[in-house]
């Protein structure tokens, strides 16, 4: 297992490095951020000295070798906005995504697998077809239009719920139901018909026919077999939650490292793209090796 | 790679249909299955409009009436197509729906089949090529899921144009991943079992034993994950267009036309509900296709439709 | 699982909680965008004066917006021009800042150089470039300015420039000290920031004891938040939310125009020009898709500048002419088919892309061949700024806005040859335009007036769209109007607690 997570660490960081490098450059093409700071009526003078004050008139080269110095100090640079740390602004925020990502990630999967074994013990029941198409609408409807009618209809109308922003517990339920929804129908679905498939396999078909009655035991087992794809899926979502949720902490004013990223990249601040990056990169790769451990303790034959 | 691309089209029909006598027997299959059918109808009807549908109402759809603003739904005074009502600019919402289907559909099925193939083929190689191939694969799959895709978007569409063919490449980009991690993750289960393990004893070819023995197996989760993908990405173009980047007007989607209908909720719902709805029900309809062929599709399970049409065993 | 949602609502709202409403004096101000930084210095970027300006910093002048005393004094007592070229500032006396120290003319001299060092990029220091500006200390509370050339506007320019303790360094600072009503309090990144009432402001204290700032870029959501009582006011609300008798509107000094380059065919001909002005129905956009109380433009600038032309008339909606004229640059071998690309950016004002859709449609109809392309803020700036891009026509729809009463916030930027987003080269303009920064009085009236007339009905320089309403939605506790200058600056001191 060490050793494994020793070679993981080493891919992982050439990975990070390629994504560093892609992107630095890549979104260097994408404008001057000193149109986008300064106002539109400033000099071309005052554009100059931004730059100059800035280090982008610099060739990109020079600009590179120098953001690879200060990273090797761990320096991530300063947020040409803020003007502050680039990794303060980003650690602050990350925090919420993690938490949100969290939360979320671990109620889904406990309703998808309940919700999706349920139906795959019962398939063309009713309720199979109920739970189906109740997640699939669910999972069919824009995030920001499910937010914003959630507001309308939670807090304005029936006034139970704060509209948006942090503080209580309460402001946290409208953000969660909305990133429910989505990775909820998306795996129930998974569940479903992976474990459909292993319900028909044969070695659990043998189970029943020589009369195994209990139904844990069929559960759990056929759980086991049926669990490989779902992890590859919740791995997924829970990447995609980590990258940040952008529209519902746009919507709800939730101060996560999605908004501040969509914020930033229209912004063109480098440092905090980059910042922003690396810190949910790790956090993804970290999480990946816990896919990976799961799939080996599922999985004996797997060793990735 | 595209060697391999037109390998899979031109196998795959037949490893999935082993022994169909013809369409009849699908017909057969399909009708045994109401909601699948109801489903295969609806995507018939939106497969017409997104071809059809902007060569007859594209005028209609662009032209401004102030006067039919906001129009409510359900009323035929202005006519049929302002059965829906009228958006923002008085233009009916039926008739805008019907031409944007057109752009959806491409822009979901290219992204889909896009990250799906390619997606697919790198996971195979992944899964079945040497370590360090699949090592390379895999590390590359992580800089793509690392990277955000709205970076991405705003890098194409800054560089490149806004334009249909780029969202597409965007969004299948971004999709990539899934699929590839799914398929080596599959490919790396199946490889081990019986059946493979004897046709490699056999001697069978690895290119064969990749098509005629892996495939068939995960093909249907691969399939599933498409369907809902669908919809994702459907909303994923949705959602761009809601942040500012995108598609944007007066290009329109599904998704587009939701999100600007967005503001209008409080006092004209119907701009955003239709095509909303539109998105759900194409959405739904690929989904019991895809639960439909699961069944059609699998040897041991296809007696479920055949026998006397006798719904869902 | 959507049953548990509704009963932890159910059981919510048994529960009783009803968003606390302080009845203290203290309120919440719901904005669209959380300022980077809460830099003095900054404050004519909007989201940043609207929680500075006035509360924590104050100026020297002031720019009376809700009444037409013009300009008032504020850290100044009085001013007068000693010879032609020097102003002279009486500074009031008594006056401290949050850190506790004196406010004197070395302070107003620190301010004015540390708003123009290249050390750092403040806003402020764009409104001086070009002009030798050299503060002199003469005693604690007296400070002249020496221009070269003449500033006729020098008072009205100071009115921008926030006054920090000569302490400051300079550097962005997270902690702003001024002389204002309020300190900055709390600062939580990304929620909220915080304002507190001092109890040693030299003037009248304000109602308010303290405020607090959220940030919420989608303004529905502002908007339910004052009708939930989450927030008192917000201050930006689309015109499609302000439904209720909460909502109030206010002209918000922005102007809408189609601005052209007219270096480039068929847009330098001037028929075609008019051919775009006549062809829009600007009408049919009022009380639809913009909101009622817009008012069509005939200048860049709002009605209550300094100089607005009253003499010149809107163009009205002539579709008829417009292809008559169209017709007519035709048969002259203007190349009138050309593909004319319209920019206009998303979500620059409620109803953006509904409202470049109608024009597109409405251009198209009388004969033009217009493209829409709708873009974000980055590309919008490749459009609007130079060097502009020229490989075909364009037509960049922008917003321009100019609360400080004076044209020459405007129009040097927007007219001269030099201009950033100037799209005529004219001679006449630039000479028009440096005479009026340089005259006062009736004669500085009487030029910008020409000019706007000139502009509008001779060169027709652009396609000037509408001057913007904005709406607010006010709670039900307090008390507050919006005003024209509502978008830059939001004083604590105007609102009244019920």
């Amino acid at each position: 297992m060490k050793k494994m997570l020793g070679k993981r660490a080493v891919s992982s960081f050439v990975s990070l490095m390629v994504l560093i490098v892609l992107v630095f450059f890549l979104s260097r093409l994408t404008g001057d951020p000193a149109a986008l700071y300064l106002p539109v009526d400033a000099s071309e003078a005052m554009r100059e000295n931004f730059r100059e004050i800035h280090g982008l008139n610099d060739p990109v080269l020079v600009q590179f070798g120098r953001y690879l110095s200060d990273l090797v100090q761990l320096d991530f640079g300063d947020s040409l906005r803020k003007a502050r740390p680039a990794i303060d602004v980003v650690l602050e925020s990350f925090v919420w995504t993690l938490q949100l990502a969290l939360i979320t990630m671990t109620l889904v999967t406990v309703a998808a697998i309940i919700f999706g074994s349920i139906a795959a013990f019962n398939v063309g029941r009713p309720f199979d077809r109920f739970a189906s198409v109740l997640s699939l609408i669910g999972a069919s409807a824009p995030d920001f239009w499910i937010a914003i009618v959630g507001i309308v209809l939670f807090s304005v109308n029936f006034g139970w719920l704060p509209t948006s922003g942090t503080g209580t517990v309460w402001h946290w339920i409208l953000p969660i139901c909305v990133l429910f929804i989505r990775p909820f129908g998306l795996i129930l679905q998974i569940v479903r018909g992976s474990m459909i498939n292993a319900l028909g396999s044969p070695y659990v078909k043998t189970a029943r026919a020589k009369g195994v009655k209990n139904r844990p035991v069929i559960f759990v087992h056929t759980l086991r077999n049926a669990m490989l794809p779902v992890i590859t899926v919740i791995g997924d979502q829970a990447a995609a939650l980590l990258n940040g949720a952008v529209v519902v902490e746009t919507i709800f004013g939730f101060p996560g490292v999605g908004k501040l990223m969509i914020d930033s990249i229209l912004q063109r601040d480098f440092n905090v793209i980059l910042a922003a990056i690396m810190v949910t990169a790790i956090a993804i790769f970290i999480m990946n090796i816990l896919i990976d451990i799961a799939y080996a303790l599922l999985d004996p034959r797997i060793r990735a | 790679m595209s060697e391999t691309t037109t390998d899979t089209a031109a196998k795959t029909p037949v490893t999935m249909t082993p022994g169909a006598s013809g369409p009849r027997r699908v017909l057969r299959m399909l009708w045994a299955d109401k909601l699948a059918f109801v489903a295969i109808l609806f995507l018939m009807v939106v497969l017409l409009s997104a071809i059809f549908g902007p060569m007859f109402l594209e005028d209609m759809a662009s032209k401004t009436n102030l006067r039919a603003r906001n129009a409510a739904p359900f009323e035929l005074e202005r006519g049929f197509f302002y059965i829906l009502g009228g958006d923002a600019l008085g233009r009916p919402l039926l008739a805008r729906i019907i031409v944007a289907s057109q752009n959806t559909m491409v822009i979901a099925a290219g992204a889909v089949f896009g990250s799906l193939i390619v997606g697919s083929t790198l996971g195979l190689i992944a899964g079945y090529a040497g370590r360090w191939t699949g090592e390379v694969i895999m590390r590359l799959a992580d800089v793509i899921m690392s990277f955000p895709s709205l970076l991405l978007a705003v890098i194409v569409l800054y560089m490149l144009e806004p334009s249909i063919g780029n969202l597409v490449l965007v969004l299948a980009i971004t999709r990539i991943p899934i699929y590839l991690r799914t398929t080596r993750a599959e490919v790396l289960e199946v490889r081990e079992r019986m059946f493979v393990q004897a046709a490699k004893v056999m001697g069978a070819s690895n290119r064969r034993i990749v098509f005629k023995h892996i495939l068939p197996v995960i093909l249907p989760t691969l399939l599933t994950i498409a369907t809902l993908d669908f919809a994702f990405v459907m909303l994923a173009e949705s959602a761009l267009s809601f942040l500012g980047i995108g598609i944007q007007a007066p290009e329109i989607t599904w998704g587009l036309m939701v999100s600007q209908g967005r503001q209008y909720l409080t006092n004209a719902w119907w701009l955003a509900f239709w095509p909303g709805l539109a998105i759900i029900l194409t959405t739904m309809s690929l989904n019991l296709l895809s639960s439909w062929m699961r069944v059609a599709l699998n040897p041991t399970q296809r007696w479920r439709l055949e026998i006397g049409g006798k719904k869902n065993g | 699982m959507k049953q548990t949602t509704l009963l932890a609502g159910v059981l919510l709202a048994t529960s009783a909680l009803s968003p606390a409403f302080a009845q203290d004096t203290s309120v919440t101000i719901v904005l669209g965008e959380e300022p980077d930084l809460v830099e003095p210095c900054m404050a004519t970027r909007s989201n940043i004066g609207r929680i500075v300006l006035g509360n924590i910093s104050e100026t020297l002048t002031e720019l009376d917006v809700r009444g037409d005393e013009g300009l008032k004094p504020r850290l100044a007592e009085s001013w007068e021009l000693v010879d032609d070229t020097t102003w002279r500032f009486h500074l009031r006396e008594g006056v401290t800042f949050s850190d506790g120290t004196a406010f004197d003319a070395a302070d107003v001299k620190h301010s004015f150089e540390r708003a123009g060092s290249d050390q750092i990029t403040c806003e402020i220091s764009r409104y001086y470039e070009g002009i030798s500006i050299t503060p002199s200390v003469v005693d604690d509370l007296t400070i002249d300015f020496k221009t070269d050339p003449a500033q006729p506007i020098l008072p009205l320019l100071l009115s921008l420039l926030t006054i920090v303790p000569s302490e400051t360094p300079i550097e962005f600072t997270r902690e702003p000290v001024g002389t204002g009503p309020y300190v900055l309090s709390n600062w939580e990144p990304g929620q909220s920031i915080t304002l507190e009432r001092r109890d040693d402001y030299w003037g009248e204290q304000p109602a308010v004891s303290s405020a607090t700032y959220a940030f919420r870029s989608d303004p529905s959501v502002r908007a339910a938040m004052v009708q939930t009582g989450e927030a008192d006011i917000a201050p930006s609300i689309s015109a499609i939310d302000a439904t209720t008798d909460m909502d109030r509107s206010y002209p918000n000094s922005e102007t809408t125009y189609l601005r052209i380059d007219h270096a480039v065919a068929p847009l330098d001909d001037k028929r075609v020009r008019e051919a775009l002005n006549l062809g829009i129905d600007r009408e049919a956009f009022v009380g639809t898709i913009l909101a009622e109380g817009t008012q069509i433009a005939t200048a860049i600038n709002v009605p209550t500048t300094l100089g607005w032309n009253p003499d010149t008339e809107a163009w009205a909606y002539d579709p008829d002419r417009a292809k008559a004229l169209l017709e007519e640059a035709k048969a002259d071998g203007v190349p009138v088919d050309t593909e004319i690309l319209l920019v206009g950016r998303t979500a620059n004002f409620p109803g953006a892309t509904e409202t470049y859709e109608a024009i597109q449609s409405m251009l198209s109809e009388v004969g033009f061949n217009v493209r829409l392309q709708m873009v974000e803020v980055a590309e919008h700036e490749q459009y609007y700024s130079k060097p502009y891009v020229q490989d075909q026509p364009i037509l960049v729809g922008a917003q321009h806005d100019n609360s400080r009463g004076d044209p020459v916030f405007s129009m040097y930027f927007k007219y001269h040859s030099d201009g950033r987003q100037a799209g005529i080269a004219d001679a006449k303009a630039d000479d028009l335009i440096e005479r009026a920064t340089a005259a006062t009085g009736d004669e500085r009236v009487a030029l910008w007036s020409e000019l706007f007339g000139y502009l509008h009905d001779d060169l027709v320089a652009d396609v000037l769209l509408f001057h913007m309403v904005g709406h607010a939605r006010v709670g039900e506790n307090v008390d507050f109007t919006p005003t024209i200058a509502t978008n830059s600056q939001l004083q604590l001191s105007e609102i009244g607690v019920k």
